[in-house]
Protein backbone atom coordinates (compact mmCIF):
# COMPACT_ATOMS: atom_id res chain seq x y z
CA UNK A 1 0.00 0.00 0.00
CA UNK A 2 1.20 3.38 -0.79
CA UNK A 3 1.43 6.02 1.55
CA UNK A 4 -0.34 9.04 1.07
CA UNK A 5 2.16 11.64 2.67
CA UNK A 6 4.78 9.87 0.81
CA UNK A 7 2.63 10.47 -2.68
CA UNK A 8 1.93 13.82 -1.65
CA UNK A 9 5.94 14.38 -0.50
CA UNK A 10 6.81 13.30 -4.67
CA UNK A 11 4.16 15.25 -5.85
CA UNK A 12 4.90 18.81 -4.34
CA UNK A 13 8.76 17.58 -5.00
CA UNK A 14 8.06 17.37 -8.60
CA UNK A 15 5.71 20.53 -8.77
CA UNK A 16 8.51 22.78 -7.25
CA UNK A 17 11.34 21.15 -9.72
CA UNK A 18 8.51 21.81 -12.19
CA UNK A 19 8.05 25.60 -11.99
CA UNK A 20 12.23 25.62 -12.02
CA UNK A 21 12.61 23.55 -15.36
CA UNK A 22 9.57 26.02 -16.71
CA UNK A 23 12.08 29.21 -15.47
CA UNK A 24 14.82 27.64 -17.44
CA UNK A 25 13.17 26.73 -20.91
CA UNK A 26 11.99 30.27 -20.73
CA UNK A 27 14.27 31.76 -22.40
CA UNK A 28 14.92 29.02 -25.01
CA UNK A 29 10.70 29.02 -25.54
CA UNK A 30 10.93 32.48 -26.07
CA UNK A 31 13.84 32.45 -28.41
CA UNK A 32 12.59 29.36 -30.54
CA UNK A 33 9.50 31.17 -30.67
CA UNK A 34 10.37 34.66 -32.10
CA UNK A 35 13.26 33.64 -34.46
CA UNK A 36 12.78 30.51 -35.45
CA UNK A 37 16.47 29.41 -34.10
CA UNK A 38 16.57 26.35 -31.72
CA UNK A 39 19.75 27.49 -29.09
CA UNK A 40 21.34 24.09 -28.35
CA UNK A 41 23.89 26.36 -25.93
CA UNK A 42 20.88 27.26 -23.76
CA UNK A 43 21.57 24.40 -20.86
CA UNK A 44 25.11 25.69 -21.04
CA UNK A 45 24.09 29.52 -20.40
CA UNK A 46 22.39 27.88 -16.84
CA UNK A 47 26.04 26.30 -16.71
CA UNK A 48 28.13 29.15 -17.26
CA UNK A 49 25.74 30.74 -14.89
CA UNK A 50 25.97 28.31 -12.34
CA UNK A 51 30.20 28.72 -12.07
CA UNK A 52 29.42 32.42 -12.11
CA UNK A 53 27.33 32.34 -9.32
CA UNK A 54 29.54 30.29 -7.58
CA UNK A 55 32.81 32.71 -7.89
CA UNK A 56 30.88 36.11 -6.75
CA UNK A 57 28.83 33.70 -3.71
CA UNK A 58 32.33 32.17 -2.62
CA UNK A 59 34.45 35.47 -3.43
CA UNK A 60 32.25 38.01 -1.36
CA UNK A 61 30.89 35.25 0.88
CA UNK A 62 27.03 35.98 0.06
CA UNK A 63 24.12 33.78 -0.74
CA UNK A 64 23.96 32.94 -4.56
CA UNK A 65 20.40 34.36 -4.39
CA UNK A 66 21.71 37.78 -4.43
CA UNK A 67 24.56 37.17 -6.84
CA UNK A 68 21.40 37.56 -9.60
CA UNK A 69 22.05 41.83 -9.56
CA UNK A 70 25.37 41.07 -10.84
CA UNK A 71 24.53 38.24 -13.20
CA UNK A 72 21.32 38.49 -14.19
CA UNK A 73 22.35 41.98 -15.91
CA UNK A 74 25.55 40.64 -17.80
CA UNK A 75 23.44 37.76 -18.75
CA UNK A 76 21.36 40.18 -20.81
CA UNK A 77 24.53 42.25 -22.20
CA UNK A 78 26.29 38.49 -22.75
CA UNK A 79 23.35 37.62 -24.76
CA UNK A 80 23.00 40.39 -26.94
CA UNK A 81 26.81 40.02 -27.76
CA UNK A 82 26.09 36.49 -28.76
CA UNK A 83 23.38 37.48 -30.65
CA UNK A 84 25.49 39.75 -32.55
CA UNK A 85 28.23 37.97 -33.04
CA UNK A 86 26.90 34.89 -34.04
CA UNK A 87 23.34 34.20 -34.26
CA UNK A 88 22.16 37.03 -36.42
CA UNK A 89 24.63 36.07 -38.95
CA UNK A 90 23.27 32.77 -39.53
CA UNK A 91 19.33 33.93 -39.05
CA UNK A 92 17.34 32.30 -42.16
CA UNK A 93 20.04 29.87 -43.17
CA UNK A 94 20.34 26.55 -43.19
CA UNK A 95 18.97 24.41 -40.41
CA UNK A 96 22.20 22.61 -40.55
CA UNK A 97 24.21 25.20 -39.75
CA UNK A 98 22.49 26.97 -37.89
CA UNK A 99 22.96 23.83 -35.42
CA UNK A 100 26.56 23.89 -36.35
CA UNK A 101 27.00 27.57 -35.11
CA UNK A 102 24.76 26.80 -31.44
CA UNK A 103 26.51 23.60 -30.63
CA UNK A 104 29.56 25.00 -31.32
CA UNK A 105 28.96 27.80 -28.66
CA UNK A 106 27.99 24.71 -26.37
CA UNK A 107 31.16 22.53 -27.28
CA UNK A 108 33.03 26.29 -26.36
CA UNK A 109 31.39 26.57 -23.16
CA UNK A 110 31.48 23.46 -22.00
CA UNK A 111 35.01 22.76 -22.78
CA UNK A 112 36.08 26.09 -21.10
CA UNK A 113 34.63 25.28 -17.88
CA UNK A 114 36.48 21.66 -18.21
CA UNK A 115 39.93 23.70 -18.76
CA UNK A 116 38.83 26.33 -15.88
CA UNK A 117 37.28 23.92 -13.12
CA UNK A 118 37.87 20.65 -13.92
CA UNK A 119 35.48 18.21 -13.85
CA UNK A 120 34.83 18.31 -10.40
CA UNK A 121 31.52 19.69 -8.75
CA UNK A 122 31.84 23.23 -6.52
CA UNK A 123 29.32 24.45 -4.43
CA UNK A 124 28.79 27.52 -3.10
CA UNK A 125 30.38 28.02 0.76
CA UNK A 126 26.38 29.13 2.12
CA UNK A 127 22.90 29.55 1.56
CA UNK A 128 20.53 31.20 3.79
CA UNK A 129 18.14 28.44 2.61
CA UNK A 130 19.62 25.34 4.01
CA UNK A 131 16.85 24.82 6.19
CA UNK A 132 13.48 22.09 5.56
CA UNK A 133 10.27 23.14 6.03
CA UNK A 134 8.20 20.69 8.03
CA UNK A 135 4.62 20.52 7.58
CA UNK A 136 3.70 16.88 9.31
CA UNK A 137 5.01 13.70 7.13
CA UNK A 138 6.08 16.38 4.40
CA UNK A 139 9.58 18.12 4.45
CA UNK A 140 10.21 20.61 1.48
CA UNK A 141 13.92 21.74 1.78
CA UNK A 142 13.66 25.73 1.99
CA UNK A 143 15.62 26.07 -1.23
CA UNK A 144 14.03 24.18 -3.54
CA UNK A 145 10.46 25.54 -2.56
CA UNK A 146 12.20 29.14 -2.83
CA UNK A 147 13.31 28.28 -6.43
CA UNK A 148 9.88 27.20 -7.19
CA UNK A 149 8.12 30.39 -5.75
CA UNK A 150 10.83 32.76 -7.97
CA UNK A 151 10.11 30.53 -10.94
CA UNK A 152 6.56 31.15 -10.97
CA UNK A 153 6.63 34.90 -9.92
CA UNK A 154 9.28 35.19 -12.59
CA UNK A 155 7.13 33.40 -15.59
CA UNK A 156 4.16 35.72 -14.18
CA UNK A 157 5.98 38.79 -14.45
CA UNK A 158 7.11 37.26 -18.29
CA UNK A 159 3.56 36.97 -19.18
CA UNK A 160 2.42 40.03 -18.32
CA UNK A 161 5.19 41.71 -20.12
CA UNK A 162 4.38 39.59 -23.30
CA UNK A 163 0.52 40.52 -22.89
CA UNK A 164 0.40 43.44 -21.34
CA UNK A 165 3.08 46.04 -22.51
CA UNK A 166 3.93 47.71 -26.00
CA UNK A 167 7.58 45.61 -26.54
CA UNK A 168 5.37 42.37 -25.91
CA UNK A 169 3.11 42.95 -28.73
CA UNK A 170 6.30 44.14 -31.02
CA UNK A 171 7.24 40.57 -29.36
CA UNK A 172 4.09 38.26 -30.19
CA UNK A 173 3.74 40.25 -33.70
CA UNK A 174 7.32 39.26 -35.02
CA UNK A 175 6.69 35.93 -34.04
CA UNK A 176 3.91 35.90 -36.06
CA UNK A 177 5.03 37.38 -38.76
CA UNK A 178 8.64 39.46 -38.90
CA UNK A 179 7.63 41.15 -43.06
CA UNK A 180 4.26 42.08 -41.42
CA UNK A 181 6.13 43.69 -38.31
CA UNK A 182 8.76 45.58 -40.13
CA UNK A 183 6.13 47.10 -42.40
CA UNK A 184 3.96 48.49 -39.28
CA UNK A 185 7.26 50.23 -37.87
CA UNK A 186 8.49 47.40 -35.54
CA UNK A 187 12.07 47.26 -35.36
CA UNK A 188 12.59 43.61 -35.56
CA UNK A 189 16.28 43.71 -35.21
CA UNK A 190 15.85 45.42 -31.56
CA UNK A 191 12.97 42.59 -30.92
CA UNK A 192 16.02 39.66 -31.65
CA UNK A 193 18.50 40.85 -29.62
CA UNK A 194 16.58 42.16 -26.62
CA UNK A 195 14.58 38.46 -27.11
CA UNK A 196 17.69 37.24 -27.22
CA UNK A 197 19.15 39.21 -23.95
CA UNK A 198 15.97 38.30 -22.00
CA UNK A 199 16.08 34.90 -23.11
CA UNK A 200 19.97 34.52 -21.82
CA UNK A 201 19.05 36.81 -18.84
CA UNK A 202 16.53 34.47 -17.32
CA UNK A 203 19.21 31.51 -17.19
CA UNK A 204 21.55 33.49 -14.95
CA UNK A 205 18.31 33.75 -12.82
CA UNK A 206 17.79 30.25 -12.86
CA UNK A 207 21.13 29.37 -12.50
CA UNK A 208 21.44 30.87 -8.87
CA UNK A 209 18.35 29.32 -8.17
CA UNK A 210 19.95 25.81 -8.59
CA UNK A 211 23.13 27.12 -6.87
CA UNK A 212 20.83 26.87 -3.64
CA UNK A 213 20.71 23.02 -3.49
CA UNK A 214 22.76 21.70 -6.18
CA UNK A 215 26.79 22.07 -7.62
CA UNK A 216 28.39 23.82 -10.59
CA UNK A 217 29.57 20.89 -13.06
CA UNK A 218 31.29 21.76 -16.79
CA UNK A 219 28.21 19.25 -17.90
CA UNK A 220 25.46 20.69 -15.75
CA UNK A 221 24.04 22.03 -19.54
CA UNK A 222 23.77 18.13 -20.69
CA UNK A 223 20.31 18.32 -18.20
CA UNK A 224 19.65 21.62 -18.61
CA UNK A 225 19.36 21.64 -22.26
CA UNK A 226 18.09 18.74 -22.82
CA UNK A 227 15.10 19.24 -20.27
CA UNK A 228 14.51 22.61 -22.05
CA UNK A 229 14.60 21.23 -25.76
CA UNK A 230 11.61 18.73 -24.33
CA UNK A 231 9.95 21.84 -22.80
CA UNK A 232 9.70 23.55 -25.86
CA UNK A 233 8.65 20.59 -28.18
CA UNK A 234 6.40 19.53 -26.12
CA UNK A 235 4.51 23.37 -25.19
CA UNK A 236 6.88 26.15 -26.19
CA UNK A 237 4.14 27.54 -29.05
CA UNK A 238 1.99 27.70 -26.23
CA UNK A 239 3.32 30.87 -24.70
CA UNK A 240 4.27 31.18 -20.96
CA UNK A 241 1.50 29.26 -20.39
CA UNK A 242 2.29 26.47 -22.34
CA UNK A 243 6.26 26.17 -21.15
CA UNK A 244 4.00 26.18 -17.43
CA UNK A 245 2.53 23.16 -18.09
CA UNK A 246 5.11 21.21 -19.88
CA UNK A 247 7.60 22.28 -17.28
CA UNK A 248 5.81 21.14 -14.43
CA UNK A 249 4.34 17.98 -16.07
CA UNK A 250 8.47 17.21 -16.75
CA UNK A 251 8.79 17.75 -12.84
CA UNK A 252 6.19 15.52 -11.79
CA UNK A 253 7.08 12.69 -13.90
CA UNK A 254 10.35 12.62 -12.98
CA UNK A 255 9.60 13.09 -9.36
CA UNK A 256 7.33 9.81 -9.39
CA UNK A 257 10.14 7.98 -11.86
CA UNK A 258 12.99 8.89 -9.69
CA UNK A 259 11.30 7.88 -6.04
CA UNK A 260 9.04 4.59 -7.19
CA UNK A 261 11.47 3.25 -10.39
CA UNK A 262 15.41 4.57 -10.24
CA UNK A 263 16.91 7.86 -8.99
CA UNK A 264 19.73 7.64 -11.22
CA UNK A 265 17.69 7.28 -14.39
CA UNK A 266 16.60 10.66 -14.65
CA UNK A 267 17.55 11.41 -17.85
CA UNK A 268 15.51 8.47 -19.04
CA UNK A 269 12.29 9.48 -17.91
CA UNK A 270 12.80 12.94 -19.47
CA UNK A 271 13.31 10.97 -22.95
CA UNK A 272 10.63 8.65 -22.43
CA UNK A 273 8.45 11.58 -21.96
CA UNK A 274 9.61 13.22 -25.00
CA UNK A 275 8.96 10.36 -27.44
CA UNK A 276 5.28 9.85 -25.76
CA UNK A 277 3.92 13.31 -26.36
CA UNK A 278 5.67 13.66 -29.86
CA UNK A 279 4.00 10.31 -30.54
CA UNK A 280 0.80 11.15 -29.26
CA UNK A 281 1.05 15.08 -30.30
CA UNK A 282 3.41 15.38 -32.83
CA UNK A 283 3.11 19.09 -32.99
CA UNK A 284 3.34 19.68 -28.93
CA UNK A 285 0.65 20.07 -26.42
CA UNK A 286 -0.01 23.61 -27.30
CA UNK A 287 0.97 23.08 -31.01
CA UNK A 288 -0.11 25.42 -34.03
CA UNK A 289 1.67 25.04 -36.52
CA UNK B 1 6.91 68.73 -54.92
CA UNK B 2 5.62 65.04 -55.29
CA UNK B 3 5.17 63.52 -51.52
CA UNK B 4 6.57 60.52 -53.01
CA UNK B 5 8.48 60.10 -56.32
CA UNK B 6 9.78 56.93 -57.74
CA UNK B 7 12.76 58.21 -60.12
CA UNK B 8 14.50 55.40 -62.83
CA UNK B 9 14.22 52.46 -59.96
CA UNK B 10 15.71 49.24 -61.01
CA UNK B 11 15.41 46.84 -57.80
CA UNK B 12 14.40 42.62 -58.01
CA UNK B 13 15.56 40.01 -55.54
CA UNK B 14 19.11 39.54 -54.90
CA UNK B 15 20.11 38.51 -58.52
CA UNK B 16 16.23 38.43 -59.95
CA UNK B 17 15.73 41.69 -61.26
CA UNK B 18 12.11 42.75 -61.79
CA UNK B 19 12.49 46.46 -62.35
CA UNK B 20 13.80 48.08 -65.01
CA UNK B 21 13.54 51.83 -64.72
CA UNK B 22 10.38 53.09 -62.80
CA UNK B 23 9.50 56.40 -62.48
CA UNK B 24 6.19 57.18 -60.67
CA UNK B 25 5.30 60.05 -58.60
CA UNK B 26 2.35 60.72 -56.16
CA UNK B 27 0.80 63.61 -55.31
CA UNK B 28 -0.32 64.76 -51.87
CA UNK B 29 -4.23 63.88 -51.06
CA UNK B 30 -3.71 61.97 -54.59
CA UNK B 31 -4.87 58.18 -54.80
CA UNK B 32 -2.17 56.85 -57.83
CA UNK B 33 -3.75 53.78 -58.94
CA UNK B 34 -0.84 50.88 -60.69
CA UNK B 35 -2.41 48.38 -62.92
CA UNK B 36 -0.76 45.86 -64.96
CA UNK B 37 -1.07 42.04 -65.61
CA UNK B 38 0.34 39.35 -63.08
CA UNK B 39 4.15 39.42 -62.54
CA UNK B 40 4.77 42.97 -63.81
CA UNK B 41 6.40 44.22 -60.75
CA UNK B 42 3.43 46.00 -59.12
CA UNK B 43 4.41 44.18 -55.95
CA UNK B 44 7.97 44.72 -55.99
CA UNK B 45 7.35 48.24 -56.53
CA UNK B 46 5.31 48.57 -53.43
CA UNK B 47 7.85 46.22 -51.40
CA UNK B 48 10.57 48.92 -53.13
CA UNK B 49 9.14 51.46 -51.66
CA UNK B 50 9.61 50.15 -48.51
CA UNK B 51 12.75 48.96 -48.41
CA UNK B 52 12.43 45.02 -48.49
CA UNK B 53 13.72 44.68 -52.01
CA UNK B 54 17.49 45.24 -53.32
CA UNK B 55 17.45 48.54 -55.06
CA UNK B 56 20.59 48.58 -57.47
CA UNK B 57 19.87 52.15 -58.72
CA UNK B 58 17.67 54.85 -59.06
CA UNK B 59 16.28 56.81 -55.98
CA UNK B 60 13.04 57.15 -53.87
CA UNK B 61 11.85 60.45 -52.65
CA UNK B 62 9.89 61.10 -49.66
CA UNK B 63 8.86 64.72 -49.41
CA UNK B 64 11.61 65.03 -51.70
CA UNK B 65 14.12 63.65 -49.36
CA UNK B 66 15.82 60.49 -50.24
CA UNK B 67 14.87 57.22 -48.19
CA UNK B 68 16.77 54.45 -50.25
CA UNK B 69 19.39 53.78 -47.34
CA UNK B 70 16.60 53.54 -44.55
CA UNK B 71 15.40 50.47 -43.43
CA UNK B 72 12.14 49.40 -43.23
CA UNK B 73 10.85 50.47 -39.58
CA UNK B 74 12.46 54.17 -39.95
CA UNK B 75 10.31 54.46 -43.32
CA UNK B 76 7.48 53.80 -41.59
CA UNK B 77 8.25 56.54 -38.75
CA UNK B 78 9.07 58.59 -41.68
CA UNK B 79 4.94 58.37 -42.82
CA UNK B 80 4.59 55.42 -45.05
CA UNK B 81 2.86 52.76 -44.51
CA UNK B 82 2.02 49.48 -46.84
CA UNK B 83 -1.40 47.02 -46.48
CA UNK B 84 0.36 43.90 -47.82
CA UNK B 85 -0.91 41.45 -50.31
CA UNK B 86 -3.05 38.92 -48.58
CA UNK B 87 -3.41 41.03 -45.42
CA UNK B 88 -0.48 39.48 -42.87
CA UNK B 89 -2.55 39.64 -39.94
CA UNK B 90 -1.04 38.98 -36.71
CA UNK B 91 -3.27 35.94 -36.32
CA UNK B 92 -2.52 34.96 -33.13
CA UNK B 93 -2.50 38.60 -31.75
CA UNK B 94 -6.64 40.02 -31.03
CA UNK B 95 -7.89 42.97 -32.64
CA UNK B 96 -6.78 45.20 -30.26
CA UNK B 97 -3.68 44.13 -30.12
CA UNK B 98 -3.19 44.04 -34.26
CA UNK B 99 -4.18 47.88 -33.88
CA UNK B 100 -1.79 49.00 -31.15
CA UNK B 101 1.02 46.51 -33.07
CA UNK B 102 0.46 49.05 -35.91
CA UNK B 103 1.04 52.16 -33.82
CA UNK B 104 4.40 51.04 -32.12
CA UNK B 105 6.26 54.11 -33.50
CA UNK B 106 7.13 57.13 -31.16
CA UNK B 107 5.25 59.56 -33.51
CA UNK B 108 2.08 57.21 -33.34
CA UNK B 109 2.02 56.03 -29.76
CA UNK B 110 1.12 59.64 -28.73
CA UNK B 111 -2.22 59.66 -30.70
CA UNK B 112 -2.97 56.03 -29.73
CA UNK B 113 -6.48 56.79 -28.28
CA UNK B 114 -7.15 59.30 -31.24
CA UNK B 115 -6.07 56.81 -33.94
CA UNK B 116 -8.39 53.65 -32.11
CA UNK B 117 -11.30 56.04 -31.90
CA UNK B 118 -10.57 57.14 -35.83
CA UNK B 119 -10.26 53.16 -37.19
CA UNK B 120 -13.68 52.33 -34.88
CA UNK B 121 -15.39 55.18 -36.55
CA UNK B 122 -14.70 54.18 -39.94
CA UNK B 123 -14.99 50.20 -38.94
CA UNK B 124 -17.68 49.44 -36.01
CA UNK B 125 -16.89 45.95 -36.95
CA UNK B 126 -13.96 45.98 -35.51
CA UNK B 127 -14.82 47.58 -32.33
CA UNK B 128 -17.36 44.92 -31.61
CA UNK B 129 -14.47 42.27 -32.44
CA UNK B 130 -11.76 43.95 -30.95
CA UNK B 131 -10.66 41.36 -28.05
CA UNK B 132 -11.49 38.13 -31.52
CA UNK B 133 -8.05 36.54 -32.21
CA UNK B 134 -7.10 37.83 -35.64
CA UNK B 135 -6.92 34.87 -36.96
CA UNK B 136 -10.79 34.08 -36.42
CA UNK B 137 -12.08 37.42 -38.75
CA UNK B 138 -13.97 36.73 -41.90
CA UNK B 139 -11.97 38.05 -44.68
CA UNK B 140 -14.16 41.39 -44.72
CA UNK B 141 -13.41 42.08 -41.38
CA UNK B 142 -9.93 40.92 -41.89
CA UNK B 143 -9.48 43.06 -44.81
CA UNK B 144 -10.60 46.08 -42.32
CA UNK B 145 -8.39 45.02 -39.84
CA UNK B 146 -5.47 45.49 -42.26
CA UNK B 147 -6.08 48.88 -43.32
CA UNK B 148 -6.97 49.76 -39.84
CA UNK B 149 -3.99 48.38 -38.69
CA UNK B 150 -1.76 50.41 -41.01
CA UNK B 151 -4.04 53.87 -40.42
CA UNK B 152 -2.89 53.40 -36.35
CA UNK B 153 0.85 54.51 -37.61
CA UNK B 154 -0.65 58.00 -38.80
CA UNK B 155 0.98 57.42 -42.43
CA UNK B 156 0.87 60.29 -45.00
CA UNK B 157 1.28 57.87 -47.71
CA UNK B 158 -0.58 54.42 -47.53
CA UNK B 159 0.54 51.97 -50.13
CA UNK B 160 -2.27 49.08 -50.63
CA UNK B 161 -1.48 45.98 -52.46
CA UNK B 162 -4.83 44.24 -53.72
CA UNK B 163 -6.96 45.15 -51.04
CA UNK B 164 -9.73 43.49 -52.26
CA UNK B 165 -8.53 39.98 -53.65
CA UNK B 166 -10.73 37.34 -52.04
CA UNK B 167 -13.38 39.37 -51.44
CA UNK B 168 -16.93 38.91 -52.11
CA UNK B 169 -18.33 41.65 -54.70
CA UNK B 170 -20.41 43.58 -52.02
CA UNK B 171 -17.50 43.73 -50.24
CA UNK B 172 -15.04 44.19 -53.20
CA UNK B 173 -17.29 47.74 -53.58
CA UNK B 174 -17.10 48.43 -50.00
CA UNK B 175 -13.20 48.61 -49.84
CA UNK B 176 -13.37 50.74 -52.61
CA UNK B 177 -15.58 52.77 -50.97
CA UNK B 178 -13.40 52.76 -47.99
CA UNK B 179 -10.46 53.80 -49.94
CA UNK B 180 -12.33 56.92 -51.49
CA UNK B 181 -13.38 57.88 -47.90
CA UNK B 182 -10.00 57.67 -46.71
CA UNK B 183 -9.00 60.51 -49.28
CA UNK B 184 -11.70 62.49 -49.07
CA UNK B 185 -12.57 62.96 -45.75
CA UNK B 186 -8.86 61.92 -43.97
CA UNK B 187 -6.62 63.43 -46.73
CA UNK B 188 -4.62 60.08 -46.71
CA UNK B 189 -2.21 59.93 -50.07
CA UNK B 190 -2.43 56.32 -51.15
CA UNK B 191 -0.66 54.25 -53.78
CA UNK B 192 -3.41 51.46 -54.61
CA UNK B 193 -2.45 48.19 -56.68
CA UNK B 194 -5.28 46.40 -57.57
CA UNK B 195 -6.28 43.70 -60.07
CA UNK B 196 -9.77 45.57 -60.66
CA UNK B 197 -8.94 47.73 -63.33
CA UNK B 198 -11.75 49.70 -63.80
CA UNK B 199 -12.69 50.21 -60.42
CA UNK B 200 -9.47 51.12 -59.05
CA UNK B 201 -9.18 53.77 -62.26
CA UNK B 202 -12.56 55.09 -61.19
CA UNK B 203 -11.70 56.50 -57.79
CA UNK B 204 -8.00 57.09 -58.62
CA UNK B 205 -6.65 60.70 -59.51
CA UNK B 206 -4.26 59.39 -61.61
CA UNK B 207 -2.48 55.99 -62.69
CA UNK B 208 0.25 54.29 -64.41
CA UNK B 209 0.29 51.16 -66.54
CA UNK B 210 3.30 48.25 -65.85
CA UNK B 211 3.79 45.40 -68.04
CA UNK B 212 7.25 43.67 -67.18
CA UNK B 213 9.21 45.53 -64.87
CA UNK B 214 8.32 49.02 -66.77
CA UNK B 215 5.82 51.94 -67.21
CA UNK B 216 4.05 51.65 -70.48
CA UNK B 217 1.13 54.12 -69.77
CA UNK B 218 0.57 56.85 -67.84
CA UNK B 219 -1.79 59.79 -67.16
CA UNK B 220 -4.93 60.84 -65.48
CA UNK B 221 -7.22 57.54 -64.14
CA UNK B 222 -10.42 59.36 -66.51
CA UNK B 223 -8.29 59.15 -69.83
CA UNK B 224 -6.49 56.24 -69.00
CA UNK B 225 -10.53 54.75 -68.54
CA UNK B 226 -11.11 55.41 -72.10
CA UNK B 227 -7.60 54.88 -73.33
CA UNK B 228 -8.01 52.31 -76.39
CA UNK B 229 -5.15 50.10 -75.68
CA UNK B 230 -6.13 49.79 -71.57
CA UNK B 231 -9.65 49.17 -72.83
CA UNK B 232 -8.64 46.40 -74.96
CA UNK B 233 -6.39 44.80 -72.56
CA UNK B 234 -7.78 45.15 -69.11
CA UNK B 235 -11.58 46.33 -69.70
CA UNK B 236 -13.25 45.03 -72.29
CA UNK B 237 -12.86 41.14 -71.49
Amino acid sequence: MIDPAYVTQILINGVLMGLLYSLVALGLALIFGVMDIINFAHGDFVMLGAYLTFLIATYFLIDPTVTIALTVPLFFLLGIAVYKAIIKPVLGAEPLIQIAVTVGLLMFLRNLALAIFHAEPRGVPYTVFSTPITIGPITIPLSRAAAGAVSLAVLYIVHLLLTRTRWGIAVRATADDREAAALMGINVERVYYTTFGLGTALTALAAALIMTFSRADPYLGLLYGLLSWVIVAMGGLGGVVGVLASGLILGIIESFGMSLISAGARELFLYVTFLVVLWVRPRGLFGRR
Amino acid sequence: MPALELKEVYAGYGEFRVLHGVTIEVGKGEIVALVGPNGAGKTTTLRTIMGMTTLYSGDILLNGNSIRRLPTHKRVELGLTMVPEGRRLFNHLTVYENLVAGALTRKAKEKLSDSLEFVFTLFPRLKERRNQLAGTLSGGEAQMLAIGRALMSRPSILLLDEPSLGLAPKLVIAIFDTVRRLRDEAGVTMLLVEQHVKHSLEIADRGYVMELGKIVLRGEARSLLTDERLRRAYLII
